[in-house]
């Protein structure tokens, strides 16, 4: 009789998937960082309403969140080999990029930077604006140039209160890596597949991902529990 | 030391300001009264341009600046030879006591850091708050944060200090411990504009007293002959309730 699950099977594959963790955590925090620019430079373009750009910007930001993450990996994927390729042969730019040994990896972690940063542009919008008033006089009258009052004063207290929504968008995308196996990366999700139809057991390897996406989730939560409270020791009414 | 000569200002079509000329001498306390949404708090804030005044010239220690044309330079140097506290304390929630005051020294003057926190200290000792160097302004009363933002504005050692309603904000117990500081400020021979509705306070304080209404400067004089003797019965009245 057939058992429902190849304990074996789902215990062995275990460490093969978590040997492709780097690949799921590095596109998640390196798309995060490269994101966080992104956003902000969005934020502040908005902000303060510079021609051109915000226009740029609110369309830019408008395309990513009305299509869905998919297709965007996608059009990365597909589109920069090809729009580099025109540069090189049409005005002889970019000669020194070889389009053939970009590696996927490369085009996830861009794909997600430019998602991720449309999604964080309005999260540190409003935790910009969400600062007092009072704390953007204060820096101008002590005659504070407009970088040190947003270095020292601003982002500061905007992060603490930015941080619950961005640990939330951070955890999502730890998610949607998943998605990068369709344009060949091998994250756990990638090699899960692999090692299900080399063995025909999908269920136990499914199992095996979701326990490694799980306690990734869990271990981040943690942490992000422990960074929001340190960014926001500054608000305790208590000695 | 401080000269404002026809300072106008409007928000759209309203007109607040209505050429408001004011000078202030070295070493002098004047301290402007009027009732809400006279202009006062807004000309005070023209001065260092958290305001932009539509029209009018601004002078502080000879340096003339005609506020149309006034270029960012020009703003920088208004905004570092003046020091201001306001209503709302708005110590910086971000950082401690001691950075509070240390950062306008570091950051604007350039000072070392070693030197800007012995300067600092000596500074928040004179507010009687070197106890309190490491908490956070959450972590104070009202009055001890208002001490801190007075600290903050003498750190940079300005040419004029402006108080924006220093103790409206305050519980009314914790009105005299911030008024004492500014007796005491007062005393050591800073140059001060305070826009105040303590009008003992203001009697007690003050060189001479200007009285603010729609924009326009009714009355000036010192502080005696406005509160024993006003010339007009718009003052009189206002000041009716101190006077008795």
């Amino acid at each position: 009789m057939d058992n429902l699950l190849d304990i074996s099977f789902l215990i062995e594959s275990f460490p093969i998937i978590v040997a492709r963790l780097p690949i799921t955590v590095g596109i998640a925090v390196g798309s995060m960082i490269l994101s966080l620019f992104i956003g902000l430079a969005t934020a502040l373009i908005k902000i303060y309403q510079v021609p051109v750009l915000k226009t740029i910007s609110s369309f830019y930001v408008s395309f990513i969140r009305g299509t869905p993450l998919l297709v965007q990996i996608y059009l990365v994927f597909y589109g920069i080999p090809k729009v580099i390729y025109y540069l090189q042969t049409e005005y002889g730019w970019l000669l020194n990029i070889d389009v053939n040994i970009i590696a996927p990896e490369i085009y996830a972690l861009l794909a997600f930077s430019i998602n991720l940063g449309a999604y964080l542009s309005e999260t540190i919008r409003s935790a910009i604006e969400s600062v007092d008033r009072g704390q953007f006089e204060a820096a101008k009258a002590i005659g504070m140039s407009p970088t040190q009052m947003m270095l020292k004063i601003i982002f500061p207290q905007a992060l603490a209160v930015a941080i619950p929504n961005l640990g939330n968008m951070f955890i999502s995308t730890i998610k949607d890596t998943s998605l990068v196996f369709i344009i060949g990366v091998i994250d756990i999700m990638g090699q899960a597949k692999i090692l299900g139809s080399r063995g025909l057991a999908f269920f136990e390897v499914y199992i095996a991902v979701s326990i490694v996406y799980w306690i990734l989730c869990i271990i981040v939560e943690r942490l992000l529990v422990k960074i929001e409270k340190r960014a926001r020791r500054y608000e305790r009414g208590v000695a | 030391m401080i000269k404002l000569e026809n300072i106008h200002k409007y928000y759209d079509h309203q007109h607040v300001l209505k050429g408001i000329n004011l000078s202030v001498n070295k070493g002098e306390v004047v301290s402007i009264l009027g009732p809400s949404g006279s202009g006062k708090s807004t000309l005070l804030r023209c001065i260092n341009f958290l305001e932009d005044p539509s029209s009018g010239t601004v002078e502080i220690s000879g340096k003339k600046v005609d506020v149309e044309s006034a270029s960012k330079t020009d703003i920088l140097s208004l905004r570092t030879s003046t020091g201001m506290v306001f209503q709302q304390y708005n110590l910086f929630k971000n950082l401690t006591v001691l950075q509070n005051v240390m950062i306008g020294l570091t950051s604007v003057k350039q000072l070392n850091p070693v030197d800007a926190k012995k300067e600092s200290i000596d500074i928040l000792e004179r507010v009687g708050l070197q106890d309190r160097l490491n908490h956070y302004p959450a972590q104070l009363s009202g009055g001890q944060q208002q001490r801190v933002g007075i600290a903050r504005a003498l750190a940079l050692k300005p040419e004029v200090l402006l108080f924006d309603e220093p103790t409206s904000s305050l519980d009314p117990e914790l009105v005299d411990e911030v008024l004492a500081v500014i007796k005491n400020v007062a005393s050591e021979g800073n140059t001060m504009l305070i826009v105040t509705h303590e009008l003992n306070f203001a009697r007690e304080i003050s060189d001479r007293v200007v009285f603010m209404e729609s924009g326009i400067i009714l009355e000036e004089g010192t502080a005696e002959q406005i509160f024993t003797n006003p010339r007009i019965e718009r003052t009189k009245k206002f000041l009716s309730k101190a006077i008795r």
